[in-house]
């Protein structure tokens, strides 16, 4: 085997002159180290995006890709604080209550959108109005049913999308709630107290729209008048979006780079090999690849954020399902099975925390160990649960699935929670725990929601707006939208209720804590951790903030002096 | 050969109906409404999964869409897909950068591949066949994602000589780096098929013939030799057009190019059928074009092979 050497050799340098080849003609606009910062020329810096499922409507908007986007052009009422969270006025002036039913709203003067002309409460009513229809379809109308009137506007399908028969025409297209009460007020008439209605209008839904929106509501969902901080430039489909700072903004922390690139990645290696080599500029996806082993912070140095984010993972049991529905102390010895900290620490390398609450620990109204003694990892009592569980009368199936979508990475860690119950439990337990995949997302949710799934499943739950009010009433009240197991409790839903209509936003946080507390008598919902955050910025820019909703807080990015 | 070859484009008809009804009705067949997991951990609203539900024709029975998709494809008009962006601007921004990438990584593999086979061949046993053998197996068994990262982090992140991701003009010389990974497997291929070609040939009996007459070296060669031996080449090479075109989802994604690999990948996990079978059509049609137009240059190459 004497050539063994010199082939290798060989094999080597041709892959390489291939590529010095390469660079000959293409080469990098700012790969070369050089001196002087390529983006101050410009100003502008490019961040890591994706292609938005629909287009620049608020009101039509439920995905990260468009979500991250819409939120640089669009002012809401309400903005969170990217350092706490907390709610802050933006273009509202106040918003005043005194019995959390009904609200007005003062906008603040000289607001402009960005063809000149002024945004007024009209703006919002409309828009609100538009949304809440149901003929026009729009992805974000539930969020307007706690507004008098909406019943006559959306009208739902009486046997659902799948059945024959069509929904109603709404008797009218305006919501008796909405009243508009001059250019900069408008008053809105809830059906009942919502204690969280302020917090909740930094959402995207509650967004305003301008009068020529109305003209053209399809060419305007592709080329929008706006009335944020940044200004819509262009969008190449699949490529590209370009925002630039708006010259008018009237807020008080202005945007400190002129434009920003939202370039669509297809893969988050893509990103960060960019990144990497400073083509781009910031992205809050870093890859599996380089978490492993803290590799990322090696790479990064300072220029690494870590940060921690609102979306929790929970584990769900289909509780409709007496075979797999299991009972109370069933459920709880299933979660006292879990080693949620050795699981972040191995397979998250601790880009996770472990959780003992239902809530986001960033939220506001997060109490710790409100799953007690249940969310601890403890062999022993778990077993004892077990036996308990089954003196009750539950016999689990010899095989009790974990299920999960498996087109995004969750096996490793389903796997792992389903290895650490079964060893926690021993041989003895009479069943075994599996994770099972189902192939894409589309068709776990339609398991779920049509209430067929045969097994525990993994639920995770990215929150809207900052508030413990948001982790509870969509998820565990009888009958919410997302309450997937089909979770139903009295008490509970009057604790929610007590909560929803208390004026003092104190007793009203200190309410949906007691709620909270009851879950931990049935578990419904197994809190396993929340997320943490990892982004990345490149040498040029500085001042980078991520907001708790894991994404680029728009005004803090600059670019570093030569 | 003028009567083949228009029997080869009517044979194409039934073939893309057969190919695209099948791919309508697959995509009809999976499980999962593509609009259900659009909102996330939240139901949809009924009133949007109607709308688009009718705005998609999927209330319709299985023949009646394919009968619209047909009338659509037929007048060119192709629509929008779910995200009402129109599905011919994605393929026509998609398409150049993909053939772009596929011509240039056959060219990469015509070249390198068959020059190394000729080499290796005609010295049988010598230096350079077994660094072609050996560099061979390496990249043979490199998956092609290997071979990508490793480039992409060798050339771009720690030489910085390149970038490591194509901009949204992919030029010829920013796809140079892609297209040698998306051609180095079949380079290898390509390589040691050349070879046992060659090897093969060099003791037929018209070589022995040619070299009796006198001819000289590089006519032997040239002409006769590498006439006979590139038929196999040639099979190979023109089947793998088509399937360099829909084999690109990883190298695209790795280097991030917008080309029509990645479309097809993020239309398939969203099941958006309105992208996933025009692509597949376009696919398929490729294909059989590629195939015919091997199968008239081995009359050019071969005179014996006659058509009728």
């Amino acid at each position: 085997m004497r050539v063994t050497k010199g082939a290798k050799i060989a094999a080597g340098s041709a892959l390489l002159a291939l590529g010095v080849a390469a660079c000959g003609g293409g080469g990098g606009s700012s790969s070369g180290g050089g001196s002087g910062n390529p983006r101050a020329a410009t100003g502008t810096v490019y961040i890591r995006g994706c292609e938005p499922q629909t287009g620049f409507v608020p009101g039509n908007i439920n995905e990260t890709c468009g979500g991250t986007i819409n939120d640089f052009v669009y002012s809401k009422l309400v903005k969170y604080n990217s350092d706490t969270a907390a709610p802050e006025l933006d273009q509202a002036a106040s918003i005043d209550t005194t019995d959390n039913k009904v609200w007005t709203i003062k906008l603040k003067p000289g607001l402009k959108w960005t063809d000149g002309t002024p945004v007024t409460a009209k703006n919002y009513v409309d828009a609100w109005n538009y949304t809440a229809y149901s003929p026009n379809a729009q992805l974000g109308a539930s969020w307007f049913a706690d507004i008098v009137g909406f019943d006559k506007v959306n009208t739902a399908d009486p046997d659902g999308p799948d059945g024959p028969k069509e929904a109603p025409k709404p008797e009218t297209d305006k919501l008796s709630g909405l009243e508009v009460v001059d250019d900069l007020t408008f008053k809105v008439t809830l059906t009942a107290p919502v204690a969280v209605f302020r917090t909740k209008l930094g959402y995207s839904t509650f967004g305003a729209l301008p009068e020529a929106f109305f003209k053209d509501p399809k060419g305007f969902a592709s080329n929008p008048i706006t009335n944020g901080p940044f200004k819509f430039v262009k969008w190449d489909h699949n490529s590209q979006i370009v925002v630039a700072a708006n010259p008018d903004y009237a807020g008080a922390e202005k945007p400190k780079v002129k434009q920003i690139v939202y370039k669509m990645y297809k893969d988050d290696d893509a990103a960060y090999a960019d990144l990497l080599s400073n083509n781009l500029d910031f992205t809050e996806l870093v890859p599996p690849s380089a978490l492993a082993g803290d590799k990322w912070k090696s790479d990064l140095g300072d220029r690494a954020i870590e940060g921690k984010q609102g979306t929790i993972q929970t584990l769900s049991f289909p509780l409709y399902d007496k075979e797999f529905g299991g009972n109370a102390d069933f459920r709880k010895a299933i979660s006292l099975a879990i080693d949620r900290k050795t699981i972040t620490d191995k397979i998250f390398n601790k880009g996770r925390v472990p959780l003992d609450s239902w809530t986001s620990p960033i939220v506001d109204g997060y109490k710790a160990g409100q799953c007690g003694e249940f969310c601890a990892y403890d062999p022993a009592k778990a077993k004892e649960f077990l036996t308990k569980a089954k003196s009750e009368g539950y016999t689990p199936p010899k095989e009790f699935p974990i299920w999960y979508n498996g087109d995004s990475a969750h096996k490793e860690w389903v796997d792992a929670a389903a290895n650490s119950i079964n060893q926690a439990l021993g041989a003895d337990a009479g069943f075994t725990v599996v994770g099972k995949a189902m192939p894409t997302f589309d068709e776990f949710r339609s398991t779920i929601t049509e209430h067929k799934i045969k097994g525990a499943f993994r639920t995770g739950w990215q929150m809207d707006y900052p508030h413990i009010e948001d982790f509870l009433n969509p998820l565990v009240k009888t009958g919410a939208s997302s309450n997937d197991g089909l979770y139903s409790n009295k008490d509970l839903d009057a604790k929610l209720h007590e909560a929803d209509t208390a004026t003092d936003p104190a007793q009203s946080i200190a309410l949906y804590q007691q709620a909270e507390a009851i879950l931990a008598q049935d578990l419904p919902t197994i809190p396993l951790w929340s997320y943490g955050l990892q982004a990345g910025t490149s040498k040029w820019v500085t001042g980078v903030k991520v907001t708790p909703f894991g994404v680029l807080d728009p005004l803090s990015i600059a670019i570093k002096e030569a | 050969m003028g009567r083949y070859t228009i029997r080869r484009l009517l044979q194409l008809i039934p073939v893309l109906l057969g190919t695209t009804f099948l791919i309508n009705y697959m995509v009809w067949q999976l499980p999962g409404d593509p609009f259900a997991g659009r909102c996330g951990q939240r139901p949809c609203p009924d009133a949007y999964v109607n709308a688009m539900r009718a705005q998609f024709g999927l209330d319709q029975p299985v023949l009646v869409q394919y009968w619209n998709f047909l009338k659509n494809m037929l007048t060119g008009n192709l629509g929008v897909d779910f995200n009402q962006v129109p599905v011919a601007t994605s393929l026509a921004d998609a398409w150049p950068i993909t053939i772009r990438l596929a011509i240039l990584a056959v060219a990469i593999e015509a070249v390198i591949g068959i020059g190394a086979g000729v080499l290796s061949g005609l010295k049988r046993g010598g230096v350079i066949d077994n660094a072609v053998t050996l560099s061979t197996l390496v990249l043979l068994s490199l998956p092609v994602f290997v071979t990508g990262f490793l480039l992409q982090w060798l050339l771009g992140v720690q030489l910085q000589i390149v970038n490591p991701t194509v901009s949204d003009e992919a030029t010829v010389s920013e796809l140079l780096v892609p297209a040698f990974v998306l051609a180095s497997l079949n380079m290898a291929f390509t390589a040691r098929l050349t070879r046992t070609s060659i090897v093969e040939n060099l003791r037929a009996d018209y070589v022995r013939t040619a070299i009796a007459k006198g001819l000289t070296n590089r006519r032997v060669v040239g002409v006769h030799l590498l006439r006979n031996s590139l038929i196999p080449v040639l099979t190979f090479l023109g089947t793998e057009v088509g399937g360099l075109m829909a084999g690109a989802i990883i190298t695209e994604g790795i280097f991030n190019i917008h080309g029509i690999g990645g479309l097809l990948y993020r239309a398939i996990i969203n099941q958006d059928f309105t992208i996933v079978v025009p692509v597949a059509a376009l696919l398929v049609l490729v294909y059989l074009i590629t195939n015919l137009l091997v199968d008239l240059l081995y009359g050019v190459l071969d005179p014996r092979i006659r058509y009728e």
